[in-house]
């Protein structure tokens, strides 16, 4: 007998309709007994595919712990089948059904069983675990940390991600021997740069004020007026820089023109190898006046790539400027001039830039030692910086901002023991000093998010909410004011203040980016390779425009606390002049995104029609339905379903007919198997709905012609029958109707995933009442997004241990 | 703190907080020093190479049938289909196994078997703790004698999630190691200047071990204020830093010993930029360092996973597109049995093929003491799918060892019965590891043995 422990529960039996609605709530006295009630329900409806000789998904029910409170899985378990009876999802359709009384017997008992269990726990579960820094956050703290643009996580392998597809939980994220050597080596490495030793270099200056190279790649002509086919080029054959700061001043004058965006500024160095040019771009800037002006660029030259001394057919630096701006019309074909330079007919109809003058500046210090040396080894007059207290400073202010948190006497001590047992192996001070500094980056306080506490949950202290909410909030550790806060315990009581100061920062986009790539699954654009054949002349540099529109839309709605559904249906989007054109709205100009009423017949407004979402659920071919379907119910609903089951039999044998039916026909046709409709009868109609958007996110009417002569172009039917049976209208239809009928589970799920994120962790059954309060606030609110943030901050997840 | 035998303190200390040791560094206390290989018997090697997601299998009267990805005949008479044709050349020397799988994995999710296909284990919603790899196990064994215990790359790189792993290989405690997928990042690791000034070199690495130690004596205290579950993730970061000590231990004993030279054409050939953007190009340069590390004995154990079942997740995805291709990986695998399908497929597992060849090739042109670097060197080639979403009668190749005792020349089909793992004993014994079982196994598969 498997059933080994009778449970008796003494509550009163709620009606079907409580329990469907209120799991949760408490009951009063039933007389339930597993082994005489339920048990006997589960045998002759579950047993038979959920058993000993069967199991469903993996599912087994015969032998399934009944003792939730010491079995955390068989609870999660149980859980699981609660949900399924609840929701009509089990047995199956075509199975004998439970009767009313029957479901609410089984019902009622396993929300009862959980419900104790769950109360038992609380005091235990629902920890946050210790997390390390993710790459993104180890990036933004080192280099907020050190004052220092490097890559710091270049050699860091990419991390795990759990579950709900978050790369910030503690749990996926493990360390190994593999990253801890490289956190080492990258702490020396930055240390080398952060802190100098030698006097300031020379600088090392060069004015140009024409193109200085005549051997150079590419089909571009040489010019001072820039247009989409001009390029200016400069070249410093061996007087540059190889370590340090450095600038680029870029003076010039703009031509603009009516009816397009502004002239977009690019400057890139590097060099050319052979047949190969390696350069890195600063980030573009729009020209918005036509008056004389100057650019300042700024960089740290070891992030660009250098030519070896002495090595190459083209040896020497380049700085390369030019003007990014295009409206896609046909380029203007190459021509050859009398000595057989290549150049362009003028295009009157586009933005220009003429430039002035290019100077490069190395070694370009506003001070020496440059800051970043000194927020280390600040300046001290008259003190012997070799003398203990001195270090004992150095490290303890560093200490502070890298563990984030006050510091012990007995911490810092540790390490100046470390400065004095290593310092005579040292040839100078500032190596020993980076040496030490670098070890203090590898210790548990600085790399992982530390909250010690016991058995017993507690209120987390001012400075561990002071990370998190700054690696909720900003990826990244706290900043003055906030550490200043926390040392005075004043955090909790400005919380609020505190918060909308953070997401007024512009460092709160991280939270953005980080937050609607993961939650949307926005990164996977770039696994999918665009087919050039079916869809030529597609530029993959719209793929990083595809996402901004989704980021900056849930960027937007934040900063003006809208409402969330305006994620699902919206009069405007964000759009930029090329994204603009890729949807087919006219009057959009310029690289920038900015908000577009949506004209009325484009089809977009909602995330659904985002190409960034089309285009990363689909082949990169054509349309992918199930890849869609996936995706709402998976991440918009937080309903995904079941993996595919293992040996899954070949469906079609070679049907060539089959092949040529609409996608819609040929899901219809395997749901007429079982075995496959299990899942799919759920599942491809939410894609369906999307077909009238191409691979890439694009309105359309037809399906294009599938391979083979006899083929047709085919009208797109996107009506379907969604699984509850309402009968909705392709992409409009689905909009409405998740705005109507799903708003409360599209509201639940981005609370869910939201807390999810902010916590760093995966959430559990004993998070249910916290989730229940947010969501709640969170509807009255009607689901405004700053106030949702300010609901997770306060959550009693979020602010305990 | 120079001399000072601080090991057997660390030992003893560490025993009292009873944080269990990994293996390796035990092993590493009994053999403080390397043992150079060249006095001995020309080093045995361990290589699996792994793709996702199965092959075409069209049975044999179909029109396609010249895609089926297993030969025909059987024995050592067997034919080559169209798709591994390119291994023609390497025929003496690897045999095709046919009927093997893991039992376990027969149980899994379809998509779920990348990450056992060097373990064994059973993964399911429930349970997602993975046992120690085939290549862990051996470099657990082996790892000492060479500068780098292992070496461990795939085209995503990092550990990827559970059950959509991006890693082949899994230690002692069933964790998954990172793997790297940067060959400028690998080839400096592996032969890379780094310690041009030697002496910077060691007192970095003295100090190193002197901070370490102190982590380690301190985690004592901090470990006594975590609860439970944090105690766990500490002592994941304990154990890195134990490893990385041992990294650093090992490093100091090789500091006399110079970084293998390389060839000039060596080093010409490599094309370290090469990314996921160009898979011809970044397939065959992640082979060329691995032949590269085994060639100068860096290291004797090497995992590669070329492509995986994280579907559009992986980077790997768009690799058959980008060769020109019309669909994605998980497509193209989708699809086999559709019209054309297995001529579509066949074709990606051809060119997947020429790959493999260039690999043994390249391991086959290096002379040893005796025969070729590829006959000191065990290479297992396959998927842990048959056909997309189908856990048995996985693809297999094993190449190699012709001085290990492996007969070779044939196609071997195996009953389903023979757990997979026992091919796992016999590559491990034949490589000098002696090991009565592995994970499942049931015994050993001397078939494959003169």
């Amino acid at each position: 007998m498997i059933f080994h422990r009778p449970l008796r529960w003494f509550a009163v039996v709620l009606s079907l309709v409580c329990a469907v609605q209120c799991p949760s709530r408490s009951l009063g006295q039933s007389d339930i007994d597993f082994n005489l009630d339920v048990l006997p329900i589960l045998q002759s409806h579950c047993i038979r595919c959920h058993g000993p000789e069967v199991q469903e998904a993996n599912v087994r029910l015969d032998n399934l712990p009944i003792n939730l409170n010491e079995n955390r899985a068989a609870t999660e378990s149980w859980h699981e089948v609660l949900n399924v009876l609840q929701t009509n999802e089990m047995p199956p359709p075509d199975e004998k059904q439970l009767s009313s009384e029957q479901l609410s017997t089984a019902t009622n008992w396993l929300a009862l069983a959980i419900q104790s269990a769950l109360a038992e726990r609380r005091q235990t579960d629902g920890r946050i675990v210790l997390r390390r820094l993710n790459r993104v956050e180890y990036q933004n703290t080192m280099e907020d940390l050190l004052g220092l643009e490097m890559d710091y996580a270049r050699d860091l392998p990419p991390d795990g991600m759990s579950a709900e597809g978050f790369r910030n939980n503690g749990r996926s994220l493990q360390i190994s021997s593999l990253q801890l050597e490289y956190y080492l080596a990258t702490a020396r490495r930055a240390l080398d740069r952060a802190i100098v030793q030698h006097e300031q270099p020379p600088a090392i200056d060069h004015t140009f004020t024409d193109i200085s190279i005549d051997n150079w790649l590419g089909e571009a002509q040489r010019s001072k007026r820039l247009g989409r086919r001009q390029e200016f080029l400069v070249k410093m054959v061996d007087k540059y820089p190889e370590e340090g700061d450095f600038s680029v001043r870029v003076q010039l004058t703009a031509d603009l023109k009516s009816n397009t965006g502004y002239p977009l500024l690019e400057v890139s160095v590097g060099y050319q190898i052979d047949t190969e040019i390696l350069m890195r771009e600063f980030d573009t800037v729009e020209v918005t006046s036509p008056e004389l002006q100057t650019f300042d660029f700024r960089g740290r030259i070891e992030n660009f790539p250098l030519p070896v001394r002495g090595q190459g057919k083209f040896p020497g630096l380049v700085v390369r400027v030019r003007n990014l701006y295009d409206d896609k019309s046909p380029l203007p074909p190459p021509q050859k001039d009398e000595s057989g330079r290549i150049t362009y007919a003028a295009e009157d109809h586009l933005p220009t830039l003429t430039i002035q003058t290019v100077e490069f500046h190395g070694h370009h210090y506003d001070q020496w030692p440059p800051a970043s040396h000194r927020r280390i080894l600040f300046d001290a007059p008259k003190v012997d910086r070799e003398s203990i207290p001195y270090v004992t400073q150095v490290l303890q202010r560093f200490m502070t901002r890298a563990y984030r948190r006050t510091v012990s006497d007995a911490q810092v001590d540790k390490f100046v023991a470390f400065y004095q047992e290593i310092r005579p192996e040292f040839p100078s001070f500032e190596e020993a000093i980076r040496e030490t500094l670098a070890m203090i980056l590898i210790q548990p306080e600085f790399l992982f998010l530390l909250e010690p506490a016991g058995e017993e949950k507690r209120l987390i202290d001012e400075f561990e909410l002071a990370s998190r909410l700054s690696y909720f909030l900003w990826s990244t550790l706290p900043d003055e004011r906030l550490m200043e806060l926390a040392t005075n315990t004043n955090l909790r009581t400005n919380l609020n203040a505190e918060v909308d100061r953070m997401l007024d920062d512009p460092r709160s986009q991280r939270l953005v980016k980080q937050f609607t790539e993961q939650w949307l699954k926005l990164n996977l654009v770039e696994n999918v390779a665009v087919n050039k054949t079916r869809y030529p002349g597609f530029d993959d540099r719209l793929k990083s425009d595809m996402c901004t529109e989704t980021q900056s839309m849930f960027a937007e709605l934040l900063k003006h606390n809208s409402s969330a559904t305006e994620l699902l249906s919206s009069d405007f989007t964000m759009l930029n002049e090329t994204l603009a054109k890729h949807y087919g709205i006219d009057g959009v100009l310029g690289k920038s995104f900015r908000r577009v009423a949506i004209p009325a017949d484009s089809h977009r407004g909602s995330l659904l029609s985002h190409a960034s979402i089309l285009l990363s659920n689909s082949t990169g071919s054509d349309s992918h339905p199930v890849r869609r379907a996936v995706w709402i119910r998976d991440r918009l609903l937080n309903d995904p379903p079941a993996p595919p089951p293992p040996n899954v039999p070949s469906l079609e044998q070679a049907n060539p007919e089959f092949h040529q039916l609409p996608v819609r026909k040929q899901l219809e046709i395997h749901r007429t198997v079982e075995s496959c409709n299990q899942c799919h009868r759920s599942l491809d109609p939410w894609g369906i709905a999307l077909e009238n958007f191409d691979a890439l996110g694009r309105w359309r009417t037809e399906l294009p012609k599938n391979s083979g002569e006899s083929a047709q172009t085919q009208p797109i039917d996107a009506t379907v029958e969604l699984p509850d049976g309402k009968q909705i209208a392709g992409a409009a239809g689905l909009r409405t109707y998740l705005l109507q009928e799903r708003k409360e589970q599209f509201a639940r799920s981005l609370v869910m995933r939201l807390l999810t994120y902010a916590l760093g962790r995966s959430l559990e059954l004993t998070d249910q009442a916290a989730v229940d309060e947010v969501l709640e606030q969170f509807s009255k609110d009607e689901l405004r997004l700053k106030g949702l943030i300010h609901k997770v901050v306060s959550s009693e997840p979020f602010q305990t241990k | 703190m120079a001399d000072k035998s601080w090991h057997l303190d660390r030992r003893t200390f560490l025993m009292g907080t009873g944080v269990s040791l990994g293996l390796p560094w035990l092993e590493c206390m009994a053999n403080a020093s390397p043992r150079p290989s060249r006095a001995e018997q020309s080093p045995r090697r361990i290589c699996a190479l792994y793709f996702g997601f199965g092959v075409a299998l069209p049975p044999a009267n179909h029109e396609h049938a010249h895609w089926r990805w297993f030969p025909q005949g059987e024995g050592s008479e067997y034919q080559f289909t169209e798709t591994l044709k390119p291994l023609e050349s390497q025929r003496n020397k690897m045999t095709i196994l046919g009927g093997l799988s893991h039992p376990n994995g027969r149980r899994m999710g379809a998509h779920d078997t990348a990450d056992t296909f060097l373990t064994g284990a059973y993964l399911n919603n429930k349970n997602l703790i993975n046992t120690i790899s085939l290549d862990q196990y051996a470099a657990a064994r082996i790892g000492d004698q060479t500068r780098f215990s292992s070496l461990v790359m795939s085209t995503d790189g990092g550990v990827g999630e559970p059950t959509r792993s991006s890693t082949l290989s899994y230690n002692d405690k069933g964790r998954p190691l990172p793997a790297l997928h940067q060959p400028q990042q690998i080839f400096d690791r592996f032969f890379g200047e780094g310690d041009a000034d030697t002496i910077a070199q060691r007192r970095r690495l003295k100090s190193a071990a002197s901070m370490l130690d102190r982590v380690l004596e301190d985690s004592h205290s901090l470990r006594n204020r975590l609860g439970n579950q944090d105690r766990e993730k500490l002592d994941e970061y304990l154990t890195a830093v134990r490893q990385i000590e041992q990294g650093v231990e090992r490093s100091q004993s090789w500091l006399e010993i110079p970084r293998p030279e390389l060839h000039d054409e060596d080093r010409k050939m490599l094309q370290l930029d090469s990314d996921d953007q160009a898979p011809l190009q970044f397939i065959r340069t992640m082979y060329d360092l691995i032949y590269l590390a085994f060639r100068t004995d860096s290291t004797r154990v090497a995992t590669y996973q070329i492509t995986n079942m994280a579907d559009c997740s992986s980077k790997a995805a768009k690799f058959p597109q980008l060769q020109g291709f019309k669909d994605s990986l998980h497509t193209l695998a989708h699809d086999w049995d559709k019209p054309g399908g297995s001529e579509r497929l066949g074709q990606w597992d051809r060119f997947m093929a020429e790959q493999f060849a260039y690999f043994l090739n390249r391991l086959d042109s290096a002379t040893e003491q005796q025969g070729t670097l590829l006959d000191q060197s065990l290479v297992l080639y396959g998927s842990s799918n048959s056909v997309t979403h189908d856990n048995n009668n996985y693809p297999l190749i094993l190449a190699g060892g012709s001085q290990m005792g492996f007969k070779h020349g044939r196609f071997l089909k195996f009953s389903d019965k023979i757990p997979m793992s026992n091919l796992f004993v016999t590559m491990l014994n034949q490589a000098g590891i002696e090991s009565p079982n592995f994970a499942d196994s049931t015994g050993e598969l001397n078939e494959l043995l003169r």
